[in-house]
């Protein structure tokens, strides 16, 4: 073996990886999810902001076990190698702790920036936000997810559109964002990430619940039509009650834990 | 309109602000020549300090700490490697700090903090000089590496220590040091046993017939824990714990970190434009043992909670 001075260590976990072999029976319409939530329930959800004093806004995300800090900083002076723009620009970067994943620094391979969902995040929020009224200039919208406990992206973007209210950004309506799993014949609203680890699909609505518009739409996998049908219905009205939680979280009404649940009939 | 030379009675809310924006260095002045400063602290006066611990479940040890609105969260993680041949029967630690973009205005994806990889080196030379020095005495670290192994030869732990700043106000390495600390006193080392790989996994529930490598070796023993207190120095000036704008204005930092018993473990002076005397120095180090107290009751209350759940 290397015993080499000077250079680290390799290191292995000792928990042991995601076996697939104990597979739940998710098929089975009796068995409830491994949090005892149903099919169609999130996790309860929940939104502070102005959590960090050196931000122009922030807000703060906690939907079970994934939780997530956006700071927004801005309007300000654009980088110089950027062209002149009579608009303003949206930057978005999402990066991980190295503690966010079970399993230490395994959350993406090319450092702890992501790259892939940077880009979403920026895509989601693009639409929303009104980029006339800070001509010139960048709004840099940074988030760094603390844990990663499944549906990280919706969570991201939610609690970003609360950090762009917090600062004062004029936006069209605050954004929200929820994800629907499809495993065997069941959609499984704002899964985990044990649940997305056996999805068969994924869909990821993002939308301005009360102009009723949708910003970004992601599915992947393996779908039909009445099923995209329903997951697109489960999501939107799971999506304008999150926006009743961030709107009185931005008035100030009640920051307490709320329990979220959208049944369908 | 007239610069607020005389007093300040007849200046309204907002030229408050502008002053404080164009002359910083005049604005802080005035109140320090009142020995108080702009947030109503006295000048040897440290902010208000909390700490929580388990702040991150995926973690084996963490915490959370705040000074002021500077925030840190720790977070330890234990993995297994296999020990060097100098040193078979000791385990490792490596520390690392990060400013992500989200905790100032100054740093950006891409382009890492200036000051992340001084206070990161600041911190493993603290608590890991420490231990080194151990081949001079019998043994007089904050953590014994040798409570880190768990075959010897074999198999030892890999302690990885990751310090996160997600609100720079100040007063970094402090509370970075804080954070670690107290992650240390709240980590849980997981029972584990060796598989039929000759790998060490970690031992759910029931034991399964395995028989744990580690059995009752689940805290480490914190002795002599460092403690710190940044200073700035401005003309005759001593300021404790400064917070962001300060540290911009004036620009001459004095770092102490001092042991449990009291003894100086670190001075840190990184240059700066106020070249000090000895007797400021000395106050500096009088001032961080003054402030060491204060931490270790902190420090003691959020641990002894622990302990009670």
């Amino acid at each position: 073996m290397a015993g080499k001075g000077g250079a680290t260590p390799s290191t292995y976990s000792p928990s042991p990886t995601t076996q697939k072999t104990k597979s739940l029976s998710f098929g089975n319409d009796e068995v409830l999810r491994p949090d005892d939530r149903e099919w169609h329930q999130c996790r309860p959800a929940f939104f502070q902001i102005g959590v960090v004093a050196a931000a122009a806004g922030s807000a703060y995300a906690d939907f079970g076990s994934t939780k997530v800090i956006v700071s927004v900083f801005g309007p300000r002076e654009s980088k110089k190698a950027m062209m002149y723009s009579d608009i303003g620009r949206l930057n978005c970067n999402v990066s991980y702790t190295n503690f966010a994943t079970p399993v230490r620094g395994q959350a993406y391979d090319l450092g702890s920036d992501h790259k892939e969902f940077s880009s979403m995040l920026h895509k989601a929020l693009e639409g929303a936000t009104i980029l006339e009224t800070f001509p010139k200039t960048t709004v840099d919208v940074f988030a760094l997810v603390l844990e990663s406990g499944g549906s990280d992206l919706p969570v991201v973007i939610s609690c970003a559109s609360l950090a762009l209210a917090d600062a004062g950004i004029m936006m069209y309506d605050l954004v929200t964002s929820v994800s629907v799993s499809c495993l065997g014949k069941n959609l499984v609203l704002d899964p985990t990430l044990e649940e997305e680890s056996y999805q068969d699909g994924s869909l990821i609505l993002t939308c301005m619940p009360s102009r009723d518009e949708v910003t970004q739409l992601t599915i992947t996998g393996e779908w039909s039509t009445p099923k995209i049908n329903e997951g697109m219905k489960i999501c939107t009205d799971a999506c304008s009650k999150f926006s009743q939680i961030m709107k009185s979280c931005l008035k100030g009404l009640d920051s307490a834990l709320e329990e979220e649940d959208s049944n369908v009939d | 309109m007239a610069l607020p030379d005389a007093s300040g009675d007849v200046l309204s809310e907002m030229d408050v602000d502008a002053f404080r924006r164009l002359f910083p260095l005049r604005f802080f002045e005035t109140h320090l020549v009142k020995s108080t400063r702009p947030d109503g602290r006295s000048l040897a006066e440290a902010r208000e300090t909390s700490s929580a611990l388990g702040a991150v479940a995926s973690a084996d040890g963490s915490a959370l700490v705040k000074i002021g609105s500077t925030r840190m969260l720790a977070a330890i993680k234990m993995e297994v490697m296999t020990p060097s041949k100098e040193s078979p029967d000791e385990g490792c630690i490596a520390i690392d700090f990060h400013m992500p973009p989200i905790c100032s205005p100054t740093v950006r994806p891409g382009r890492p903090a200036e000051a992340a990889p001084v206070v990161s080196k600041q911190l493993s030379d603290t608590i890991l000089r420490q231990v080194k020095c151990l081949s001079c005495c019998s043994f007089c670290g904050m953590i014994n590496l040798k409570e880190l192994s768990l075959i010897s030869g074999k198999a030892a732990w890999m302690a990885y220590l990751d310090i996160y700043c997600l609100d720079a106000d100040g007063a970094l390495f402090d509370a970075a040091l804080l954070s670690a600390v107290a992650a240390f006193s709240h980590l849980q080392i997981p029972v584990v046993s060796m598989n039929d790989d000759g790998k060490v996994v970690v031992l759910s529930g029931d034991h399964g017939g395995k028989e744990p490598v580690n059995k009752g070796k689940r805290k480490l023993t914190l002795s002599s824990i460092p403690l710190s207190l940044t200073c700035l120095l401005h003309k005759n000036y001593i300021l404790a714990d400064p917070t962001a704008e300060e540290e911009s204005v004036m620009e001459t930092l004095v770092t102490v970190v001092l042991d449990s018993s009291g003894q100086l473990v670190s001075l840190y002076k990184p240059g700066g434009p106020v070249l000090a005397y000895t007797s400021a120095i000395q106050d500096c180090v009088a001032l961080t043992r003054q402030r060491a107290r204060e931490l270790q009751t902190i420090l003691d209350e959020v641990t002894s909670g622990m302990e009670v759940d």
